[in-house]
């Protein structure tokens, strides 16, 4: 059984949420998010969830944070100017593991920018707001129905992984209207509870790829939370020898799992002489511009990519060694071209179609990337 | 440096206190310390009788509302300082006047010292220098009264037994608690205020109980029909200012499409930031193929409310394509255009100019077969609250009507 509706990408998101058993929110509503507030406002009470309006970002992210260490699964959603206030905090749930789902509605900054006007500005925000390396996943919505199939994974890959996870949506899918089939039940990542005794419990036990279970906080597992760099049991050190065994474990949870994380759809590719890379809202003017393209007599395909982070860097260089070029649409100046082209290396010319001015990209405009003459660019 | 940091320091102090506490407290009842103190970091040297978050300076009360969400009977203790009456200041006026169960010991005398009662003269500045004279000192204890914490007060960091009397009743105390830890002993100590109202989350699960109960008899939507009919890709697009109701038009025909034709819809909005008289329009792509592209850059129908709206869009039409104005609203009409009174059909029908968007749809339904009326009926009752759907209905039916006469017109004419 599943339920034909119609809907726009917040509502979507907001309704993933509920799907994969968010059962707090904290924010504070910003265009072009605040649907997605103001849906869970009512939603997360009847299902016996809380909503909770904060002062600011800062506030909402450290309190998804607390509702995530108290067991319950947690979320956030914002823009721009309110993704830039949660970068502290986010770090904080970076460091300490805590799972939680953040998703940011791009609007076109930098500062209040154009604040209803769609942009995907935040690639690079979003992989390395917050300071210092670390680990991140962000995942990409372009439909109405993936919004709500990538928010339920977010919730998944969070606690699987132990990590916040970012939803990068646009606004142009956060305010289509679509239809979507929403299933009666979905795949559900419970958390798991610790096996052993109190005592021999490691929060935060070093795992070559793999993480603790995450006992919640009051019960009779007790044990430290902190921002500093730490040991297994969570206590601070300087110890350069513990603080490397943090990076390996940090650096090895994700990058171990990488069949898992990384996902992206591929349309028309087969025989395609030009790929088209774009992802988000931007993807849709693309798969667009694959059929206009072929119609007139190119054979262009669409590379899609629905986690940015990590990037899917061996399926575009495998994209690289299959067509003779490659051309990124972006609402943006070419945060995504970047990565393209050094993974392309040089074997073929990436040309970026980009914009950043509050209108979405056309189909004509990456038509007219596409159709220029090979060679021209390098 | 400090006078009153000799040997050992506050927060080991406090240490003796808080394990005092516990005892007192339920088996099987785990507090949580939430701190940023430099000297309180979790460290495996004291008792493993709570848990504790070190997180972020000041963020910890905000922290706290999350937990006490999550967790709503376990004592929250908030040991802070100075980033109390500085990063924290926000979320401690806002905890206080939800009343979030959570209890913050304020340590460092000099920051609970000041009262109202020391007469302290704004006027005369301590010119020893500008850190510590060009400011009265912060007053977060008068802050919380003020804001009707459920319990303050003070007591002595060198009085356990006082301060853990203190602390258990701040936490039995439903709400947000803030405590003065001092080390001055001319300062007056015990309650200093108290305040009976409910705990914020407690009256939040209270007040969520009825929607809890109303939502389990929620019926799910009809299933749309499958897709019989081949329908090419089709763009409308509606345009005028703030106010129109082009939005809602537009979710009344991309539903009629998309539930009740089954068939694939867009619905895409563009709007300023203004609520009434910027530009605002809305792109509706339908057909029996799933919609890619959902902006109607080249629209097979085109509805414009104003001139401004035709200054923009009309240049971008398709060949073949129809394009109706309201020539109320638009002076330059645009060759070809089909003259709707959009605006007057709108207040004829319902005195408002916000039923311009529903004559639209009249309008587009009169020009295309994608969307049969009836579809477009059944999702305007839908959309639409009981009271003003007759009128709205017959406006729609009138734009539908104006806009075949005026096609007649242009076919006999």
């Amino acid at each position: 059984m599943s339920n034909v509706s119609f809907m726009h990408g917040n509502e979507a998101a907001a309704e993933g949420a509920i799907a994969a058993g968010c059962r707090f929110y904290a924010g504070y509503p910003i265009t072009p998010s605040t649907e997605i507030a103001e849906i869970l406002s009512t939603r997360l009470p009847e299902v016996g969830g809380v909503f909770v309006q904060m002062e600011d970002e800062i506030a909402s992210m450290a309190a998804i944070i607390g509702a995530s260490l108290g067991g319950v699964k947690s979320a956030t959603a914002t823009s721009g100017p309110g993704f830039s206030l949660m970068q502290e905090n986010l770090g904080f749930a970076v460091a300490s593991e805590i799972p939680c789902v953040i998703i940011n509605v791009q609007r076109v900054g930098p500062s209040t920018g154009l604040p209803t006007k769609a942009a995907q500005g935040d690639v690079m925000q979003a992989r390395w707001g917050t300071h210092g390396d670390h680990p991140i996943i962000v995942l990409t919505p372009s439909t109405v129905q993936e919004s709500f199939a990538l928010t339920v994974r977010a919730f998944n890959l969070a606690e699987r992984f132990r990590t916040p996870v970012v939803v990068l949506m646009d606004a142009i899918v956060a305010q289509l209207k679509e239809k979507v089939i929403l299933p009666e039940r979905v795949e559900m990542e419970c958390r798991t509870l610790p096996q052993g005794s109190a005592a021999s419990y490691k929060p935060f036990a070093f795992g070559e790829g793999s993480v603790a279970p995450l006992a919640p906080f009051g019960g009779e597992y007790r044990y430290h939370v902190t921002g500093l760099l730490h040991d297994e049991h969570g206590f601070p050190t300087e110890d350069p020898e513990v603080v490397a065994r943090w990076w390996q474990h940090m650096n090895t949870k994700l990058a171990a799992h990488l069949d898992e994380i990384l996902d992206w759809e591929e349309e028309a590719l087969d025989d395609a002489d030009v790929a088209i890379v774009a992802y988000g809202g931007t993807a849709r003017a693309a798969a667009h511009a694959v059929s206009l393209a072929r119609s007139r007599g190119v054979r262009a395909g669409l590379f899609k990519p629905r986690t940015l982070w990590p990037f899917p860097e061996e399926a575009v260089r495998a994209l690289s060694r299959r067509v003779r070029r490659i051309v990124v649409a972006e609402m943006n100046m070419g945060q995504v071209r970047l990565e393209v082209e050094r993974l392309a290396a040089g074997r073929v010319p990436v040309e970026g179609v980009h914009r950043a001015d509050g209108l979405g990209i056309r189909p004509e405009q990456i038509v007219a990337a596409v159709m220029a003459p090979l060679g021209r660019a390098a | 440096m400090n006078g009153d940091r000799l040997a050992i320091s506050d927060w080991e102090r406090l240490l003796a206190t808080l394990e005092l506490v516990r005892h007192s407290l339920p088996r099987g009842v785990t507090p949580i310390i939430l701190s940023s103190l430099a000297d309180a970091g979790p460290s495996p040297q004291w008792g493993s009788g709570f848990s504790f978050v070190h997180g972020p300076a000041g963020r910890n009360i905000a922290l706290a509302v999350g937990l006490r969400a999550a967790l709503p009977h376990v004592p929250l203790i908030l040991a802070m300082n100075a980033d109390s009456v500085t990063l924290g200041t926000n979320h401690l006026i806002h905890a206080a006047r939800r009343n979030v169960g959570m209890t913050l010991l304020l340590l460092r005398s000099e920051l609970t010292r000041s009262d109202a009662s020391s007469g302290q003269d704004r006027t005369a500045w301590d010119l020893r220098g500008p850190q510590v004279s060009l400011e009265v000192p912060a007053r977060p204890l008068e802050w919380a009264s003020a804001l009707d914490a459920a319990l303050v007060g003070r007591a002595c960091l060198d009085e356990p037994a006082e301060l853990g009397a203190l602390l258990l009743r701040a936490l039995r105390k439903p709400g947000f608690s803030v405590l003065g830890v001092t080390t001055d002993r001319s300062l007056a100590t015990g309650v200093l205020s108290e305040c009976d109202w409910p705990e914020y989350f407690d009256r939040y699960r209270e007040w969520a109980r009825p929607l809890r109960e109303n939502a389990r008899t929620r019926d799910a939507p009809p299933a749309p029909p499958a897709t019989a009919r081949n329908v090419p890709r089709y763009e409308v697009r509606i345009a005028g200012v703030g106010g129109h109701g082009v939005k809602l038009a537009g979710t009344v025909l991309s539903e009629a499409a998309g539930f009740h034709e089954g068939l694939w819809a867009t619905q895409r909005g563009d709007y300023g930031s203004a609520t009434r008289g910027g530009p605002s329009s809305v792109d509706v792509v339908i057909g029996s193929e799933r919609i890619t592209y959902p902006c109607a850059d080249d629209p097979d129908a085109l509805v414009v409310l104003s001139q401004a709206a035709a200054d923009r869009h009309a240049g971008t039409l398709k060949p073949g394509a129809r394009l109706v104005a309201d020539p109320a609203e638009v002076t330059r009409m645009p060759p070809n255009a089909i003259a709707v009174p959009i605006a007057a059909i709108a207040h004829e029908h319902t005195g408002k100019p916000i039923a311009a968007g529903v004559v639209a749809l009249g309008c587009i339904a009169a020009l295309t077969d994608a969307v049969r009326p009836d579809s477009l009926q059944r999702s305007l009752a839908a959309n639409l609250p009981r009271a003003s759907l007759d009128s709205n209905m017959a406006a729609c039916a009138a734009g539908f009507a104006a806009t075949r006469a005026a096609l007649e017109g242009v076919r006999h004419g």
